[in-house]
């Protein structure tokens, strides 16, 4: 069974291409079979942080049938073993993805025959980055050690539950109360967080199951261009404070320090990680790489199971 | 999202049932600085309203926990309840077990103080508590050989002082990065002179001095 991480975070511009990238090619090197798929659908770029310049096949010639399936759409890059399927060509209003094309491409990602799936998801909330974020339980939140970031983190999490929660209330039958959940909270369309709280009040008989379903949910965080004058406690205070007041499990993977040298390679397209493997910066992600493949939680993990 | 709903004083510090004042003391101030309005990390997770009521419940788990009488009250609440096993006074079980509570619970202070002065007047241990008192430093080790030479037990300096006898031995045993900050540390050096009827001052500065000068060999170790 391949290990999907769905990599994503509310804001842009914090690194969600780069990591993908950087992790692909860590886990590929140590001999693992890594597919990379570009779901920033209408911004791709990750064939460009992997140093390649415009992949002719991609999700787009899945979706226009030209081949068979998924893999066949993954094209190899100069890294053995990490493979990349672009959506470079997609066709320009591929942003606004029909909702049948949307569940073809979730359900042959569960097929993908690799042993890890990264998916490079787009900035926001729109319904397709939370749905793709949704292909796996244990999505990986990425944000910078500032406020902004964090609160936007935080915002993610509660439109994911929300989103969880209408995909749940198309299965099952809730109260008829919540068929449209926000339509009965003052406001809640600009603030989401107390929606579990709203049907758990007005339905509690589905309080069990709306929680176990959450507690499913093992949710991982990085901080990324970590500067050395942020407080080094700050990703444990964060899974701390994710962990006692969302409904799922958060693991804190690790900071990834500043580097300049990381918007150099970027700018003459070549690949960071593979470039510079002895910097600070690259032993982080080797650290996160290494915690993605055990498959033994972390003590802090663990500690907060409790 | 979660509040402190359903949550004890225990889980809101995030400590176990076992812990002591200074484990106590340092969750309440993590607790504080983490929810403060000014956290990053929180900021923007809770009103106001929210906020306030999450630091309210920290401060009566710190008031309440910190204050022997109505610890052991709220301790018996939960365990009647059913919200803990039975089995958690491990605390109150600890200090039972100790010969203290039971067998020493007739220390008699005048006696012993009677005692250690008349121990003190022997010839040995003259020359050893002045041996002692001369030195500019005082290590854990100059304190047990001078206790044991007035013939004092741990356990008789925990009745009279109500120093904990763990403090106590690690102070013995030089442990110091297990000991209270200075300011009690300070007060429970002085209170351990005085059971041992030597100068307390001398007893202080002594072994603090051990202390700063430990710390500074650790900051200069290359490692």
């Amino acid at each position: 069974m391949a290990e999907i991480y769905p990599i994503g975070g509310g804001k842009g511009g914090v690194g969600k291409s780069f990591i993908t990238a950087s992790l692909g090619v860590l886990l590929a090197k140590w001999g693992k079979k890594v597919v990379l798929i570009d779901l920033d659908l209408g911004a791709p770029n990750l064939h460009t942080l992997l140093g390649m310049k415009s992949p002719k096949i991609g999700l787009n010639s899945f979706l226009n049938k030209t081949v068979k399936n998924l893999e066949s759409a993954a094209v190899p890059t100069m890294i053995p073993n990490l493979f990349l399927i672009s959506s470079f060509h997609c066709y320009m209003e591929i942003a606004n993805l029909f909702y049948a094309q949307k569940l073809k491409i979730i359900d042959a990602i569960k097929k993908l025959p690799f042993d890890y799936i990264l998916l490079d998801l787009g900035p926001g909330t729109n319904f397709n980055t939370l749905d793709f974020f949704l292909t796996s339980k244990k999505g990986i939140l990425i944000c910078t050690p500032e406020p902004t970031s964090i609160e936007n983190s935080f915002r993610f999490i509660k439109t994911v539950y929300f989103r969880k929660l209408k995909q749940m209330m198309k299965k099952n039958t809730f109260d008829s109360v919540f068929k449209d959940p926000s339509s009965d909270l003052n406001g809640s369309r600009i603030n989401p967080p107390d929606i579990i709280e709203t049907v758990l009040k007005y339905d509690p008989g589905k309080e069990a199951f709306l929680r176990n379903t959450l507690s499913e949910f093992k949710f991982k965080l990085i901080f990324n261009q970590f500067r050395n004058n942020v407080d080094a406690t700050l990703g444990a205070q964060f899974e701390n404070i994710c962990n006692r007041h969302f409904y799922s499990i958060f693991q804190f993977l690790g900071n990834i320090s500043y580097d300049s040298r990381i918007h150099d390679a970027i700018f003459s397209k070549i690949l960071y990680i593979h470039k510079y493997p002895h910097t600070q910066s690259a032993a982080d992600l080797k650290k996160i790489a290494t915690q993605m493949m055990s498959k033994i939680p972390s003590a802090s993990f663990a500690k907060d199971m409790l | 999202m979660k509040k402190f709903d359903g949550l004890n004083y225990y889980e809101i510090l995030k400590i176990p049932m076992t812990s002591s004042y200074f484990e106590i003391k340092r969750a309440y101030k993590d607790a504080l600085s983490l929810y403060n309005e000014d956290s990053i990390v929180t900021y923007s997770l809770f009103s106001n309203e929210e906020r306030d009521k999450i630091i309210e419940d920290i401060k009566n788990a710190f008031s309440t926990l910190t204050d022997d009488q109505r610890r052991a009250a709220y301790d018996r609440m939960l365990v009647d309840s059913g919200q803990v096993e039975t089995s958690i006074p491990s605390r109150e079980k600890q200090d039972s077990s100790s010969p203290l509570s039971s067998t020493h619970a007739s220390v008699n202070e005048n006696h012993l103080y009677s005692r250690v002065k008349d121990k003190l007047l022997t010839k040995d241990v003259k020359a050893l508590s002045d041996e002692i008192l001369l030195k500019e430093r005082l290590s854990g080790d100059d304190l047990k050989k001078l206790r044991n030479a007035v013939g004092v037990k741990i356990t008789e300096i925990q009745y009279i002082t109500k120093i904990s006898a763990s403090v106590l031995k690690a102070i013995e045993e030089n442990r110091f990065e297990e000991l209270p900050p200075d300011t009690y540390l300070r007060s429970f050096l002085r209170s351990y002179a005085k059971v041992l009827q030597i100068n307390p001052q001398k007893i202080i500065d002594g072994y603090l001095k051990t202390i700063s000068l430990s710390k500074k060999t650790n900051d200069s170790d290359p490692k």
